[in-house]
């Protein structure tokens, strides 16, 4: 069905129906007028119905009476009418009540443009932000923040605060839509970025915009302390509601002018200056909103007249302003989307959230790049979050004016220290032989330069929607594939060099390596991105598991533990020399800061879960425990195949192939062995993740798994529900790609 | 014209439809008859191919595009398909908005009309 909505918003594309601003040169409330000039051809319309009938009965059934030139498959990239998934224009219909622009509503007085009272305004101003918030997590502005009349044309507003107002949301909207689509990390499902001709206040600047808040704020502040309880003075209810209510007010206009600003701040050059800026301004808003939670129900609607109440859209805010079909007509002719507009209170968590999420965000400006990043943008994924805070993140890393490193380094300077860091290649290391030497400083600057495209993708692939990340990372290994190519070359022709320049030292693949650890990262990132996204059924589990830990983790500790060891050779052959005493001293003491350490401990740990996991469903498969495809519509290789096709573009490691596995895997124990080989195995993993020093939360988890599953095995090596015919259950509740067995 | 009418003609013909054109030579006259009206309606309807129609849904709203290919339940699709959401007599002047292809369930047609100035002009 989705695909059918594409194919046919796609015709309606080519067809020159879904222009980007069909309405350009008209303001927002004139849209329905924009005119096409093919339809004023006389027609004669001639009746035909029951003509029509009496032929299309004579067809036969599922015969297509058309022409020559119309497929199938035209036919079924057709919107279908009256299918209210498929038809927006059927909801025009539904409600009885007529659909007012913001002029008609003005003259028919459905709202105020002046005076309006506190009650209104805090009504008016959550409403708002639900629509921010729903628009944010990707429905069309159309059906959301532009359902508000009030925001299509703020200069018909005379109500200084809610003009302001009205303002800094057009304005935010263009900041927010303007940052998305710059990062890149969307996708229709995430973010609609079509303002439908709506203008979001070009002819008002930033800074007049924040003035004018800062104006209503004084104002509001004023009657605030006019309101205020005096001692020995008694308050009426009236004016404390009205204290209250002017609190209430001038915090939702604060929070806007700190978010707002916020999100100025991010745009500007110094990165790191403004980044701390913004985290300031962030916490400001942050600490309004649960006093904005508090004050919703100043706002809520009084009665709802029967006027207002649409029974067609019970997910549409009633309040005086809001008209939730005024854009229907404005939206394509397949709008894949109902937008449900979420409860204000839902909404002011939902910022609270987003506050907090694009403060963790501001974090990144502490790492070094380049190895930490990629760790902080990986974890910073993994809580699935929204498309702004990733947006941000992207721009703050690689902001889009410059293309640098936190808007001051070249990429290819931070990959070099990076390189440093990770394998410290002879020819980036000062006191090498080679190092000084031309060609091979040209052949390594080379590598540098190619390597910024693949790793700037990897950032890039990190900051989309964990479902989007599975696809991206296949075709990145298509990249890093070629430039395992190239480091393999430069690596073999430094070695020539080297060999020539000094005789007993040999070269180590360095550059190859690195490239072969971020291949193999992304391939084990590939793989276990199924468990999360629930692809694998548990009758593919041992091949999944087996490849895991068999094959990519074993590369991989293979890899890093080369990696490891060549950076301690590397440092003591050319670290800095005795010349600086004092560091040396300090060195010498120490030990030597082995950088891949935790890393290596985690990969073990990981291997031997997999490993564990993978003996557990082998001990099942013999018990017959695990429901297995019918045969007839199964073939094994077949699925395996298609689950490591993404491989097959690189060439080290060399793709397994399902012969090749069948004969590595053939059982040669009973279950029972099985199970117990697992449940050591589990225990083994808990013990190695025991030892990594100050675990996260992450890691937390992964001891519960390991210990629980080894719990679990050795409960079966005893017999614990040997004849239970029903298959084990896997939880993946505690960690997304590590399940917790469960016996029933 | 409304759906009740719609329902009886197409279950009469539902019940009389032994494959009229697949030999025609065997069949008695009055079944010859009645393939002949059915290649001839089948010629009218192909006339109508490509032509500007217009369609009344049962909500009330109209659609005005070109006819492109239709089936035994009156399912009709409509090329460069325009709705227009009042009736076509009524004063208030209308700017339609732009379907494209589209569909329309024979269950939600109420008339269909087709243009005759523009079948004049071929």
């Amino acid at each position: 069905m989705e695909s059918l909505c594409r194919a046919a918003e796609m015709e309606a594309s080519r067809e020159g129906i879904l222009p980007s601003d069909p309405f350009d040169d008209h303001d927002g409330c004139s849209a329905f007028s924009h005119h096409l000039p093919s339809r004023n051809i006389p027609r004669n319309w001639k009746n035909i119905t029951e003509e029509f009938n009496e032929s299309a009965s004579h067809l036969k059934l599922g015969e297509l009476l058309h022409d020559s030139i119309f497929g199938l498959f035209e036919a079924m990239s057709a919107i279908e009418m009256m299918d209210p998934k498929m038809d927006a224009g059927m909801m025009c219909n539904q409600s009885g009540h007529k659909v007012l622009n913001l002029q008609q509503s003005i003259e028919a007085g459905r709202l105020k443009t002046s005076d309006l009272t506190n009650h209104e305004l805090i009504g008016i101003m959550d409403t708002t932000f639900a629509c921010l918030a729903t628009w944010l997590e990707g429905h069309s502005l159309a059906q959301t923040v532009f359902t508000n009349l009030y925001a299509h044309n703020p200069d018909l507003i005379d109500d200084r605060c809610l003009r302001a107002f009205s303002l800094v949301i057009l304005k935010m909207v263009d900041t927010i839509k303007d940052k998305v689509m710059r990062a890149g990390v969307y996708e229709e499902e995430d973010f609609q970025s079509m303002t439908y001709g709506f203008k979001l206040a070009h002819n008002v600047t930033e800074l007049r915009v924040v003035g004018m808040l800062k104006e209503i704020e004084e104002d509001y502040n004023r009657r605030v302390r006019n309101t205020r309880a005096r001692q020995g003075e008694d308050r009426d209810t009236a004016t404390e509601l009205e204290h209250e209510q002017c609190i209430a007010v001038v915090s939702r206009i604060k929070f806007c002018r700190m978010f707002y600003s916020a999100l100025l701040a991010f745009t500007k050059k110094e990165i790191k200056q403004s980044v701390e800026e913004a985290k300031k301004l962030l916490l400001l808003a942050l600490d309004l909103l649960p006093a904005i939670q508090k004050t919703v129900e100043l706002g809520d609607p009084q009665v709802i007249s029967d006027d207002e109440t649409s029974p067609a859209m019970p997910d549409y805010p009633n309040v005086m302003g809001f008209e939730p079909l005024v854009n229907q007509r404005l939206l394509p002719p397949t709008f894949p989307r109902y937008a449900k507009i979420i409860s204000r209170r839902d909404a002011i968590s939902y910022l609270e959230g987003l506050m907090a999420r694009l403060r963790t965000v501001c974090e990144v400006t502490s790492l070094t790049p380049f190895h930490p990043i990629v760790d902080f943008f990986a974890e910073f994924s993994k809580q699935c979050p929204c498309v702004l805070s990733r947006s941000v993140l992207q721009q703050i890393f690689l902001p889009y004016n410059n293309k640098k490193v936190f808007g001051v380094e070249l990429v290819q300077e931070c990959l070099r220290d990076t390189l440093r860091g990770f394998v410290c290649p002879p020819v980036l290391a000062q006191r090498s032989p080679i190092y000084n030497n031309a060609q091979a400083k040209e052949m390594a600057d080379s590598m540098l330069m190619h390597s910024i495209r693949p790793m700037c993708s990897l950032m890039q692939i990190h900051g989309h929607n964990r479902a989007r990340q599975r696809d991206k990372f296949g075709q990145l290994l298509e990249e890093l594939a070629g430039l395992q190519d190239q480091a393999e070359k430069v690596d073999a022709n430094l070695h020539t060099i080297m060999s020539k320049a000094e005789v007993k030292k040999t070269y180590e693949a360095s550059f190859s390596c690195w490239v072969m650890y971020h291949t193999l990262r992304t391939m084990i990132q590939y793989v276990q991105s199924g468990f999360e996204l629930e692809l694998y059924g548990i009758h593919e589990y041992h091949y999944i598991f087996w490849y895991l830990s068999d094959f990519l983790y074993a590369w991989f500790i293979s890899t890093l533990s080369q990696a490891d060891s060549m950076l301690g050779d590397h440092e003591t052959q050319y670290a800095e020399p005795q010349g600086k005493g004092r560091s040396n001293k300090k060195k010498a003491k120490r030990k030597r800061p082995r950088p891949l350490e935790r890393e290596l401990a985690l990969c073990k740990a990981q291997q031997a879960l997999c490993s564990g996991f993978y003996k557990a469903v082998m001990g099942f498969r013999l018990d017959t425990k695990i429901k297995q495809p019918n045969s007839e519509f199964d073939n094994e290789k077949v699925r395996f195949e298609h689950r490591f096709s993404a491989f097959s573009t690189v060439p080290t490691p060399p793709l397994v192939q399902y012969d090749q596995f069948c004969e590595i895997t053939t059982p040669k124990m009973s279950p029972v062995a099985l199970y117990g080989t697992s449940s050591e195995l589990f225990s083994h993993a808990a013990e190695l993740l025991d030892k990594v020093p100050n675990p996260n939360p992450e890691i937390q988890s992964l001891i519960r798994v390991a210990k629980t599953n080894n719990v679990v095995l050795r409960l079966l090596v005893g017999g614990h529900k040997r004849d239970s015919q029903a298959p084990p259950q896997f939880e993946f509740t505690t960690h997304r790609t590590f399940p917790i067995i469960k016996l029933v | 014209m409304d759906e009740e009418t719609v329902e009886e003609t197409s279950t009469s013909m539902n019940g009389g439809e032994p494959k009229p054109n697949i030999a025609p030579e065997d069949t008695p006259n009055q079944e010859k008859l009645e393939t002949d009206r059915a290649i001839e309606m089948r010629k009218r309807m192909e006339s109508w191919l490509n032509q500007p129609m217009r369609i009344q849904m049962t909500d009330g709203r109209t659609l005005v595009g070109t006819f492109i290919c239709t089936d035994k339940d009156r399912n009709v699709i409509l090329g460069s398909c325009e709705e227009y959401v009042n009736p076509p007599d009524s004063p208030e002047k209308e700017e339609p908005r732009v379907l494209g292809l589209a569909m329309v369930p024979g269950q939600h047609i109420v008339s269909i009309e087709i243009d005759e100035a523009s079948n004049s002009l071929l």
